[in-house]
C-alpha cells in the first residue's frame, strides 16, 4: 500500500510542477513503462531519468532557465502503445526515447518525416551508430555491437588465446536479443571460437531449464547474455542451481540489473555484467539529487534502488539527454530549441572528463564525443562484478574496436536505407566526408 | 538427416545416462506444477463448465499478495493465513459479481468473463504492489534451498531441495484433495455436481456454496503453485503465461478428470523437456517447448477427442 | 416516428430479400458511409487516423473474419493472431520478391496463404468440437509464431528478426511504408473493408451462411438434413482465415509499418476475440460497433485524465485501464450476453415503434 501512496503522491507533484509550467518548457516525454513483464527492469530507470530532470529544475530552474517536462507516457513495453504514444506525443516533443528495439524500429523511417530525433541510449538498431544514413537517430553512449564487442575482449584478455574456445549466447528470441549475433559471427570467425546461440522464447522467460540443460550438455566455457525483464532473473537463478561457474557468465548491460541478482545473493558473486554507466553515489549529481529530489519527496525511488546500476544509468541517460540540450541552447543562443536544434546539440556532444566533472557525474559515465558520422560516441564501458551484495568494477575502462566492424555498420545501415527507399541520407555529413 | 531424427538422439541419451536422468529429473518438476495449474482449471470446469483462464493471474496474484503482506511486516505463516483469506474473499466476489449473474449463458461468454477477470487482476495487482519483481519469502516459509548432488553412472544429477519439496507438497495437496472429495459432504457435492448439475440441484446441493468453495479450493492451489513458482524464478507478472502451459495438459486428460490433469501435466513436462533437448535444439533451432505440448495434444485429441480421461461425449439431436 | 416502417410495402420477394428492407436503415448506412468517406478523412488529425479511423476498420476486418469461423460457424478459434501473421508475412514476402507487384493485388492474395494454413488446422475440427477445438487452435497460434521467429528466409534474414515495409508506390502516390500518408491509407484500408464487408454480408445471407449457420446450431443435426459437414466446416475456416490474412496485411502494411513476430502473439487473438463478442457473435455490424469500443476506449482513457486536468502519472492510467478494461467486459458479457448489435437491436426496435409503445 505505501507504494501505492508513494505513487499517487509523485504523480500529483509531477503534474502540478508540470501543469504550471505549460508556457515555457522543454518537452523531453518518455515512452515509458512501468507495466507488464519488463516493469521490473523499467521502473528504476524511469526513475533516476525522471529525478534528474526534476532535480534539475529545483536547482537550477531547467536547463538554460526553461523548466524540463519530463512527462511519461506509458507503454508496458508493448509496441502498439508505444506507437500511440508517438503518434500522441510528436506535435509538441523535442525527442522520442522509444525505449525498445521493437518501438525503435516501427518509428526510426517516420524520423524523416516527422524531422524529431530519437534517443536509445545503449540500445536500439546498432547501425543507428551511422549518421550519414540515420540523420535523426541516436544511440549514445554505445551500441549492441560495441557491447559484444567488449565482452569478447574481456575474456581474451582473462583467456589469452580464443581459439578452440566454446561461448553460449543466451538471448532474448526478439529483435533486441538477435542485435549483437552479426558481430559475435563475425568475432567468431576472425577468433576461431565456437558461438552457440540459445534462444529464450518471451513465454519461456521464467522457466529456463531446457535451456541450461543444453548448456550443460554443450559445456560452454562462457556464457555470454543478451537478456531482459524477467529472463534475467531466470537465467540467473538456473545458473545457481546448475553450478554454472558463476565468473564464466556475462551480460548486456541490461542484465545487470541489482534487483535480479538479489535474488541469489552471495551466490551469485562472481556474475559480469559489461556497463557504460555506473552508480557512483559519491558523484556531486547524485548528492544533488538527493537534496533536491529525494529529500523533498519528489521521487518514487528508494534508498535500495537508488544505488543500484540501472538508477545511475537513468540519471546518465537524461544527463547526456540534458547536455544535448544545453549544446544546442549555446550553439542557436536561444532557451526553446527546436527538434532540428536538438539534433545538432546530440550531433556536437563532447563528454570529455572535465565536462563529465563539471556535470557532477564522476565516474558514472566513460568520456565519449558525437559527431556527425558518429552518433554512438563508442564510449566503452566497464566490466561489472556482483560481489555478493553489490556491483564493483571488475575491469579498467574497456573500448571497442569500432574498425574490426566498422565495414558491418555501414553495410547494414546501406542495406537498411535500400530496403527503405526512397531514404534520405544525410548529405552535409556527406559532403565532410 | 534421418539419422539425425531417428538413430543420434537415443545415442546421445544412452551415451550420458546421468544427463538423461537430469533432464527426466527437470521434466517431471515441470510436470508436476503444470498439474497443479490444471488441477485448478479442472475443478472449476466439473462444477460449473467454466475454463477459468484467470487461473494464471490467480497464481501471481497469490503470490503477490503473500510477498506483499510479508513485506508489511506480517510473520510468514501469518501472511499465508491472510492470503488465504484474501483469495476466499476473491472467491466469493467473483461468484457474486461475475458468475451468478452469468448462469445459463454459453460456455464461450463465461470464459470471456474469465479473461475480463483476468485483466482486471492484473490492473489490480499492478497498482497495489507494482511491477517489480519480487523475491518469494522462501527462507522465511522454511523451505530448503539446498541441493543434493548425486553421481549416478559417474555422472552428475544435481536435485534441488526445493524441487524435491515442491514435489512432495504437489503429492500432498492432490491426496488431500482426493481425499476432500471422496470423504466429506463437501468434496461429494462438488462431485455430485459435476456429474449432473441437476440433480445435484434437486437433492438441496447449494450452488452458490459449492461455487465459492471450489473457487476458493482453486485460489489454494493457485497459492501453493504461487509459492513454488516463485521461489524457482522470483514474483512477477511474466508468471501469467504459465496457464496457457495448463490448456494442453487439460486437453490431453480431459477437461473433468482430476486423474487426467496429473498424468498429462507429467507427461506433458517430461515429454516437452526431451524433445527440446534431444530434437529441438539440435535440429529445429530451440524454442521449441512453445508449441511442443499443444502439437502432441492436438494429435491425440485426433484419436480421442475427449482426451486420455475425458468423460465419452455421446451427442444426441 | 423516425424509424417507422408502416407504409413500407414490399411487393415482391426480391424487395423483402433485399440488404436493407427497411429505408431508414439504408439512409443510416449512407449516412455513415458518408462520414467514413467524406467527412473523417477531411477532419481527422494524423493522431486521429493513426490511433482510430484506421486501426478500428482493421481490427474489425479481422473480427469479422473470425465472427464469420465463430459466430456463423460455431468453430471457436484462439488462433487469430497467428493467421493475421500468415497473411502479413505472406505479404512482406510477395512484395519483397515481386517489387513490381501492385501492393493491393498483394494484400488480397497474401489471404489466400492464410486461408491455406487456415484449411489445415481447421481439418482437426472435424473430430475435436468446443472448448478442445478452441485449444487445438492454440497449437496453431504457438507454432506459427515460433516459426516467424526461427524461418529466417520469412523476414528475408533480416539480422533484427522483424519485417520492414517498403515504400510502394501506386499511380506515382506512396501507399505504404513511412513515405505514405495516412489518409492514403485511410482511404485503401476503408475501400477494402468495405468491399469485403459487403461480400460478408452477401455470403452469410446465401446458401454458405445457412449451412453454417446449421453446422453452429448444432451439427449432428446439420448432417442428417444432408449437409457436408466437412465442406461447411472447412469452407468457413478458408473464408474465415482469408479475411483475417487480409487484415493482418493490412495490419502491417498499412498500419503498423513494421512488425516483430511476438506482434502476432496470443494477446491479438484475444484482442481480435473481445471485439467479435462484446460486438455480437453472428453479427456483421457488431464487428465495427465493437472495434470502436475496444480500441478507442484505451484512446480515449488515456487522453481524460490529461483533458481534465487531473494529475496522475502514466503508469497510473495504464494500470486503471487494464482494470477499467476488464471490468467492462465483464459489464458487457453480464448486461448484454449477446453483445452490442443485439443492443442496437433492441434500441432500432423500441425506435419503430416510438412514441406509442402500444
Amino acid at each position: 500500500m505505501n507504494h501505492f501512496t508513494k505513487l499517487v503522491a509523485a504523480a500529483v507533484l509531477a503534474g502540478a510542477t508540470g501543469g504550471a509550467a505549460v508556457a515555457q518548457e522543454l518537452f523531453v516525454p518518455n515512452l515509458a513503462y512501468r507495466t507488464g513483464p519488463f516493469a521490473a527492469t523499467g521502473i528504476p530507470i524511469m526513475n533516476g531519468q525522471a529525478d534528474y530532470f526534476t532535480m534539475l529544475n529545483q536547482r537550477d530552474g531547467g536547463i538554460g532557465g526553461v523548466p524540463v517536462n519530463a512527462e511519461e507516457c506509458e507503454t508496458g513495453y508493448s509496441t502498439e502503445k508505444g506507437v500511440e504514444c508517438y503518434e500522441k506525443l510528436k506535435g509538441e516533443a523535442l525527442v522520442t526515447q522509444p525505449w525498445s528495439t521493437g518501438i525503435t524500429l516501427q518509428v526510426l523511417p517516420k524520423t524523416n518525416v516527422d524531422e524529431i530525433p530519437i534517443y536509445g541510449p545503449g540500445y536500439g538498431f546498432s547501425p543507428m551508430a551511422d549518421g550519414t544514413t540515420f540523420k535523426w537517430a541516436y544511440n549514445t553512449p554505445s551500441g549492441y555491437w560495441d557491447a559484444a564487442d567488449m565482452i569478447v575482449q574481456y575474456i581474451e584478455g582473462q583467456e589469452g588465446d580464443l581459439e578452440g574456445k566454446k561461448f553460449a549466447f543466451l538471448h532474448l528470441d526478439h529483435p533486441f536479443g538477435k542485435e549483437p549475433l552479426p558481430v559475435l559471427e563475425q568475432l567468431a570467425e576472425e577468433k576461431g571460437f565456437e558461438l552457440v546461440p540459445i534462444p529464450v522464447g518471451l513465454n519461456e522467460m521464467q522457466n529456463q531449464s531446457a535451456q541450461w540443460l543444453q548448456i550443460r550438455r554443450e559445456r560452454p566455457d562462457y556464457v555470454i547474455m543478451w537478456g531482459w525483464g524477467a529472463m534475467n532473473a531466470g537465467a540467473i537463478t538456473e545458473a545457481v542451481k546448475t553450478k554454472f561457474p558463476m565468473e564464466n557468465f556475462i551480460g548486456v548491460w541490461w542484465a545487470g540489473h541489482d534487483a535480479d541478482l538479489n535474488l541469489v545473493g552471495e551466490e551469485g558473486a562472481g556474475y559480469k555484467s559489461i556497463s557504460w554507466s555506473f552508480p557512483n553515489m559519491d558523484a556531486p549529481v547524485m548528492q544533488d539529487i538527493k537534496e533536491y529530489v529525494v529529500d523533498e519527496g519528489l521521487s518514487q525511488t528508494n534508498p535500495e534502488e537508488m544505488e543500484g546500476v540501472f538508477y545511475g544509468r537513468g540519471v546518465v541517460i537524461s544527463a547526456i539527454l540534458g547536455e544535448a540540450i544545453r549544446v544546442a541552447q549555446d550553439e542557436y543562443d536561444t532557451a526553446e530549441i527546436t527538434p532540428a536544434q536538438l539534433r545538432w546539440g546530440f550531433e556536437n556532444l563532447d563528454f570529455s572528463e572535465e565536462r563529465i566533472a563539471e556535470l557532477g557525474l564522476d565516474g558514472m559515465v566513460p568520456p565519449f564525443q558525437t559527431s556527425c558520422e558518429n552518433h554512438t560516441g563508442h564510449s566503452g564501458g566497464w566490466m561489472l562484478e556482483w560481489d555478493g551484495e553489490q556491483f564493483v568494477k571488475a575491469s579498467d575502462l574497456l573500448r571497442p574496436n569500432v574498425e574490426s566492424y566498422s565495414d558491418l555498420i555501414d553495410s547494414s545501415a546501406a542495406e537498411y536505407a535500400e530496403s527503405n527507399a526512397p531514404w534520405p541520407n544525410n548529405e552535409e555529413c556527406a559532403a565532410t566526408n | 538427416m534421418l539419422r539425425d531424427i531417428f538413430i543420434t538422439p537415443f545415442v546421445d541419451m544412452v551415451e550420458a545416462p546421468d544427463f538423461l536422468m537430469q533432464v527426466l529429473w527437470e521434466g517431471l518438476v515441470s510436470g508436476v506444477l503444470y498439474a497443479l495449474i490444471a488441477l485448478g482449471f479442472v475443478l472449476i470446469f466439473r462444477s460449473s463448465r467454466i475454463l477459468n483462464f484467470a487461473q494464471g493471474i490467480m497464481v501471481v496474484f497469490a503470490a503477490l499478495t503473500l510477498v506483499g503482506l510479508h513485506a508489511m511486516g506480517l510473520p510468514a505463516w501469518i501472511a499465508v493465513a491472510a492470503t488465504l483469506a484474501v483469495m476466499f474473499v476473491l472467491a466469493v466476489t467473483i461468484e457474486r459479481v461475475v458468475l451468478r449473474p452469468l448462469v445459463g449463458q454459453p460456455d464461450i461468454i463465461l470464459f470471456m468473463a474469465t479473461i475480463g477477470i483476468t485483466l482486471f487482476l492484473i490492473g489490480l495487482g499492478e497498482t497495489i504492489f507494482g511491477g517489480e519483481n519480487k523475491v518469494m519469502i522462501t527462507g522465511e516459509l522454511g523451505i530448503p534451498t539446498g541441493d543434493t548432488v548425486l553421481e549416478p553412472f559417474g555422472g552428475l544429477l544435481i536435485l534441488q531441495h526445493l524441487d524435491i519439496t515442491v514435489v512432495l507438497v504437489a503429492v500432498a495437496l492432490v491426496g488431500a484433495l482426493l481425499a476432500f472429495l471422496n470423504y466429506t459432504r463437501m468434496g461429494r457435492a462438488i462431485r455430485a455436481l459435476g456429474d449432473d448439475h441437476q440433480a445435484a440441484l434437486s437433492v438441496g446441493i447449494s450452488l452458490q456454496t459449492i461455487w465459492v468453495l471450489v473457487w476458493f479450493i482453486a485460489g489454494i492451489i493457485a497459492l501453493v503453485t504461487g509459492i513454488a513458482w516463485g521461489a524457482r524464478a522470483g514474483v512477477s507478472f511474466a508468471l501469467e503465461v504459465i496457464a496457457y502451459k495448463a490448456l494442453p495438459v487439460l486437453m490431453l486428460g480431459g477437461l473433468e478428470s482430476i486423474t487426467g490433469a496429473i498424468v498429462g501435466g507429467l507427461m506433458i513436462g517430461v515429454l516437452e523437456k526431451i524433445f527440446e533437448i534431444y530434437w529441438g535444439q539440435p535440429l529445429l533451432g530451440g524454442n521449441t517447448e512453445a508449441w511442443f505440448a499443444f502439437v502432441l495434444a492436438l494429435i491425440v485429441l485426433l484419436f480421442r477427442p475427449q482426451g486420455l480421461f475425458g468423460e465419452r461425449i455421446i451427442e444426441r439431436v | 416516428m423516425l424509424y417507422r416502417t408502416a407504409g413500407q410495402f414490399k411487393t415482391s420477394y426480391k424487395a423483402d430479400q433485399a440488404l436493407f428492407p427497411v429505408r431508414q436503415d439504408a439512409i443510416l448506412l449512407g449516412v455513415i458511409l458518408a462520414f467514413a468517406w467524406v467527412i473523417f478523412p477531411f477532419t481527422a488529425s494524423e493522431f486521429a487516423f493513426q490511433t482510430m479511423l484506421i486501426p478500428v476498420l482493421i481490427y474489425a476486418l479481422a473480427a469479422l473474419g473470425l465472427n464469420i469461423l465463430t459466430g456463423y460457424a460455431g468453430q471457436l478459434s484462439l488462433g487469430t493472431g497467428a493467421f493475421m501473421g500468415v497473411g502479413a508475412y505472406a505479404c512482406y514476402k510477395m512484395v519483397t520478391l515481386f517489387p513490381w507487384m501492385n501492393p493491393v493485388v498483394a494484400i488480397l492474395l497474401s489471404g489466400f496463404f492464410s486461408a491455406g494454413v487456415g484449411v489445415a488446422f481447421g481439418i482437426p475440427s472435424l473430430r475435436i468440437k468446443g472448448f478442445y477445438l478452441a485449444i487445438a487452435t492454440l497449437a496453431a497460434q504457438f507454432f506459427l509464431t515460433w516459426l516467424f521467429e526461427k524461418w529466417a528466409w520469412l523476414y528475408n534474414y533480416n539480422a533484427s528478426g522483424a519485417i520492414q515495409v517498403p515504400n510502394i508506390q501506386m499511380f506515382g502516390i506512396y501507399v505504404t511504408g513511412p513515405q505514405a500518408d495516412s489518409i492514403v491509407q485511410y482511404f485503401l484500408v476503408l475501400g477494402i473493408v468495405t468491399v469485403m464487408t459487403l461480400l460478408c454480408i452477401n455470403l452469410t445471407r446465401g446458401t454458405l451462411g445457412r449451412t453454417w449457420k446449421a453446422t453452429r446450431d448444432m451439427d449432428i443435426a446439420a448432417e442428417l438434413i444432408g449437409i457436408n459437414l466437412m465442406t461447411s466446416k472447412l469452407t468457413a475456416f478458408a473464408i474465415s482465415s482469408y479475411v483475417v490474412g487480409v487484415a493482418g496485411a493490412l495490419y502491417v502494411f498499412m498500419w503498423k509499418g513494421a512488425a516483430e513476430p511476438n506482434v502476432f502473439y496470443i494477446q491479438l487473438s484475444f484482442q481480435v476475440l473481445f471485439i467479435a463478442i462484446i460486438g455480437g457473435l453472428g453479427s456483421i455490424l457488431g464487428n465495427f460497433l465493437g472495434a470502436i469500443l475496444i480500441v478507442g476506449l484505451p484512446v480515449v482513457l488515456n487522453l481524460v485524465p490529461g483533458a481534465l486536468g487531473i494529475p496522475i502519472s502514466s503508469a497510473m492510467v495504464e494500470h486503471l485501464n487494464t482494470m477499467i478494461i476488464g471490468a467492462l467486459i465483464v459489464f458487457f458479457l453480464i448486461v448484454e450476453p449477446h453483445g452490442l448489435a443485439r443492443l442496437w437491436a433492441l434500441i432500432r426496435e423500441k425506435l419503430i415503434i416510438w412514441p406509442f409503445p402500444h
